[in-house]
């Protein structure tokens, strides 16, 4: 099958360098997680509405279910094991943790990957701004209470 | 009077009066932060679908794309690399796995066995046909696409829902049944036509509870592997109940149960959905001691919304008789389950109707009542348990009744609920479905909710509003939820079911404490809530204690966590553990310091003699010497013990008030604030409690605003993405503020009640008087849920 003829892929993740031999069809989060083993990255829906699967790609917050990973050759990636750094939790994560805003934690990768991308945006933000904001992420254990209480605290520890 | 001191006095007979004491120190009560957070937050968390196995197979379902139909023929040698790099089984191959079976212990229920795979027939969009395997998961799809395109399939006429599945001349989703209507069964409690014939008015409505489900973050899951050196089977699934798992695995595959080893590894939420055991958790192990070879299904969301256990779905007519001053005199209820393709295994398809009929009375006064409980089988998927199982859809229909008498008596919907509602001295109470309340705060629940939103303010503004033609409204819902899940609950929710629970405390040479718990956490937070019991039964910091669940070689038996029983239970084992270990502690330290055990205290990690801090051992160093000190150490020198619970059935209440506006001119309902009141007893962490509410209430807004699972009059699915089936978002949630009432069981250990299910009890009713109190100026009449806004425009009168 043409489909399944593998061709080299060059990805830069959390600031190393990968070469990869993967199908054209394989998706960034499926080569994330399989050829890397960046499980990080959650698979909520693989259809572009949970978020769960959301990186960085440039600083940009990208559905890894909706991209390629031959597309996504040359930017930056961040997944959320770049994110804390010799072992210190960044200010992201220590007010989710601070704050509850996690149960189950399935969609908090997702959660801090979105956070990140749209606190550089908006780093003073209100309610109505984060909920409009990480509006593309869903939760379905804290009914996002304590994500936007998090979030804003975030916002508040970067000041 | 005399009979609620007889309940007390027989509760405590039975329970015992001693015992139920918990040791509370620096940590119980207080919101301590998580200690499980920092993997989660650091992608280091381990799902199913994150574990990988050498020579590992990726199983894809081949499922049918009818709801109802004859399996003609499979034909497997479509698929190249058959038997080699490709393998399929379909139901055929897997005959000798027993079908699941439901296990309700009532004669007059008929029984739907299931196949893991389809045999002969499927019975749902998404029944199982087959399970393709390959190596790589993108291989194992295009292999089951090939297979699923050449299934032959004769249809038969799809029963759609219950109005068709009861017709004379439906088609049988089980012929040898000769009925699709597997149980009707009518009980009365009390003199209920009497009641009705005294009445001065009689209120009722038909209600259609929407079928909606958990859809947890993480979809079901499952890893197998059969190691053929030692003959062991070990399953990881994303489930509530691993012990549980254990034993039906066992006896489905005919293995001795001490070689099947189950691992609930992180598991991305379950509601309730994930404590039954699924045709998919027999299969995938079947074929991995098949095939000798590690296999791994992982569902996508597409399969979860059309073949994972759908749930709440029945239909509700609910008739109050009351006097003009809003007195309620009796009941009369019927509860209909559509029950789906086949009576699930967890309680079958009564799961829904008859709790909900033995739940309705919830906090009132209801003497009289006439219970009608029936179910029937539909070409839809199967319904199965999810957070507040037959509660919320009795709750709902209970209080939107309330509020439609109320209006109609014109009394205050709030004071028609003071009038009906069982004060704090009336408990414990039997309810007459055979419920005991034993204890409450049910008027101050409510009294407290009202007061936060100002709810006199709330009225005056609102008919101001209405004034300039803006509609604003306040809905009020009142729950008790039965929580606790031993045995006694079960029975006394309807649904009797033996109970079986443990824990196992030990501290080790180090001095550092390990707990070993039945209950099961996936999300919950048990990880810091049971160790804070610990913590403050051996007198630690709780960052020494170390939780183990969900993996069935390391805990002890028990059920797992569902139904709000693991606060009560596993904290009463780990309570009952920790105050035994303490005792072993006493015994060596009292040698060590040469005083009496009962002159010691355990507090920061070091033993010492009360008053006098000074004459002290670490915990360390008196954990090193019971184990090492042949002069100190104790007969049976481990320092551990387990512990077992079955615990009474004990009652959450509290209250829910909603306010919303309605858009009168594109029917757009906008939630402007929640206020939820909880009551679970003595709290362990009020952080997560808190926490628990959010979500729980969260989960309520979705099936009452928005959740909906659609099938065509044709059987089919309509809701099958992420974009079609509507969770709540951000955006779609108002502030919600919870405020606590701490009334302690007096039947528990700790006083502790369970929570976790009210605030999807309790929304639903709380949005929907919401949205009936705003319209109610165009006398509308909320008779099914979600409350979308062409449904808000139809009860407008505004289109047809």
């Amino acid at each position: 099958m043409a489909m399944s003829s593998k061709q080299i892929v060059e990805l830069n993740v959390n600031g190393i360098p990968h070469q990869l031999l993967v199908e054209p069809r394989k998706t960034l989060a499926d080569v994330l997680r399989d050829d890397l083993g960046l499980t990080g990255t959650k698979l909520g829906c693989e259809h572009g509405v949970c978020g769960a699967c959301t990186v960085l790609v440039d600083g940009r917050a990208i559905r890894a279910c909706l991209m390629f990973a031959v597309q996504a050759q040359g930017p930056e990636i961040t997944t959320v094991e770049g994110l804390a750094s010799d072992g210190e939790l960044d200010h992201i994560q220590k007010a989710f943790a601070e704050n509850h805003g996690l149960q189950c934690g399935y969609c908090t990768p997702g959660m801090l990957m979105t956070a990140h991308a749209f606190l550089a945006e908006n780093p003073e933000p209100t309610r109505e701004q984060i909920c409009e904001g990480m509006n593309g992420n869903l939760c379905r254990c804290t009914g996002y209470q304590n994500i936007i209480k998090s979030t804003a605290a975030a916002a508040k520890a970067a000041k | 009077m005399s009979e609620t001191l007889d309940l007390r006095e027989q509760a405590i007979r039975k329970w015992g009066s001693d015992n139920r004491a918990i040791r509370k120190g620096k940590w119980i009560g207080k919101p301590a932060r998580r200690l499980e957070d920092p993997r989660y937050l650091t992608g280091a968390a381990r799902y199913v679908a994150d574990l990988e196995l050498p020579r590992m197979l990726h199983a894809v379902y081949v499922r049918s794309p009818h709801p109802h139909a004859r399996i003609v023929s499979i034909d497997k040698s479509v698929l190249p690399g058959l038997g080699k790099t490709v393998f399929a089984f379909t139901g055929e191959d897997l005959r000798d796995v027993p079908p699941l079976i439901d296990h309700v212990a009532l004669d007059n229920l008929l029984r739907t066995p299931q196949p893991v795979i389809a045999i002969g027939k499927v019975r749902f969009v998404g029944d199982a046909v087959a399970i393709v395997l390959a190596a790589d998961r993108y291989a194992a799809e295009d292999a089951a696409e090939l297979l699923s395109s050449v299934v032959e399939y004769e249809e038969l006429p799809p029963v759609p829902n219950v109005a068709a599945s009861g017709a004379s001349d439906a088609a049988l989703l089980f012929e040898e049944l000769g009925t699709n209507e597997i149980y009707r069964e009518a009980i009365t409690h009390g003199e209920v036509d009497e009641a009705f014939a005294k009445a001065d008015r009689v209120f009722s409505t038909p209600f259609e509870h929407n079928r909606y489900m958990a859809a947890p973050m993480e979809t079901r899951g499952v890893l197998a592997d059969y190691d053929r050196a030692d003959q062991q089977l070990t399953v990881w699934s994303s489930t509530q109940m691993p012990h549980f798992l254990r034993s039906v695995i066992a006896g489905q595959l005919g293995l001795p149960e001490n070689k099947v080893r189950v691992i609930a590894p992180e598991v991305g939420g379950g509601f309730g959905m994930k404590m039954c055991t699924v045709p998919e958790e027999i299969a995938i192990p079947f074929i991995a001691t098949q095939l000798g070879r590690p296999v791994k299904w992982i569902e996508d969301r597409h399969e979860h919304l059309i073949a994972a256990t759908h749930s709440k779905q029945q239909s509700i007519n609910l008739e109050v008789a009351v006097t003009n001053d809003g007195k309620i005199l009796g009941v009369r209820g019927e509860f209909v389950g559509d029950g789906g393709g086949y009576s699930f295994n967890t309680e079958s398809a009564l799961i829904e109707p008859a709790l909900a009929a033995k739940a309705l009375p919830g906090p009132y006064r209801i003497e009289n009542y006439r219970e009608e409980v029936g179910a029937f089988l539909t070409n839809k998927s199967p319904v199965a348990a999810y957070r507040g199982v037959g509660w919320t859809a009795a709750n709902t229909a209970r209080e939107l009744l309330f509020d439609e008498a109320a209006r109609g008596l014109g009394i205050d919907p709030a004071e028609f609920r003071r009038r009906n509602m069982l004060r704090s001295d009336e408990l414990p109470y039997l309810s007459c479905t055979g419920q005991v309340y034993d204890s409450g705060s049910y008027l101050e629940s409510l009294d407290k909710a009202l007061e936060a939103v100002d709810y006199q303010a709330f009225r005056q503004r609102q008919e101001e509003l209405r004034q300039q033609g803006r509609y604003i409204g306040l809905g009020i819902s009142s729950y008790v939820e039965q929580t606790a899940w031993g045995s006694e609950s079960s029975a006394q929710a309807g649904t009797p079911l033996p109970s079986h629970d443990n824990a196992t405390v030990t501290v080790d040479p180090s001095g550092k404490v390990t707990v070993a718990v039945s209950v099961s956490s996936h999300g919950q937070g048990h990880e810091t809530s049971l160790a804070q019991i610990a913590a403050d039964g051996l007198g630690v910091d709780i960052k020494d204690v170390v939780l183990l669940h969900g993996d069935t070689s390391n805990t002890p038996y028990g059920l797992g966590t569902y139904a709000s029983r693991s606060a009560v239970i596993g904290g009463a084992t780990v309570a009952r553990a920790a105050a035994d270990v303490r005792e072993q502690i006493l015994q060596v330290a009292g040698k060590m310091l040469e005083a009496s055990p009962e002159d010691l205290v355990i507090e920061d990690g070091k033993v010492s003699v009360a008053g006098t801090p000074s004459r002290f051992k670490t915990l360390a160093d008196v954990a090193y010497a019971a184990h090492w000190d042949s002069e100190v150490r104790n007969s049976e020198p481990l320092l551990s013990a387990t512990r077992f619970y079955d615990p009474p059935a004990n009652y959450a209440n509290g209250c829910v008030v909603a306010l919303c506006e309605v858009d009168a001119d594109t029917g757009v309902v906008t939630l402007d604030r929640i206020v939820a009141v909880e009551d679970c007893g003595m709290v362990i962490n009020p952080m997560i409690v808190e926490a628990q509410v959010h979500g729980a209430i969260v989960q309520g807004l979705g099936g009452a605003m928005l959740e909906h699972l659609i099938y065509s009059d044709e059987g089919q699915p309509l809701t099958t993405t992420y974009m079609d089936y509507l969770v709540p978002t951000f955006s779609d949630v108002p502030p919600i503020e919870v405020i606590s009432i701490e009334t302690p069981s007096p039947f528990t250990v700790g006083g502790i009640k369970g929570m976790g299910e009210g605030g999807q009890i309790a929304a639903p009713a709380a949005l929907a008087n919401a949205v009936a109190d705003a319209l109610a100026p165009f006398g509308a009449r909320i008779e099914k849920l979600p409350i979308t806004p062409d449904y808000v425009l139809r009860l407008m009168g505004k289109i047809g």
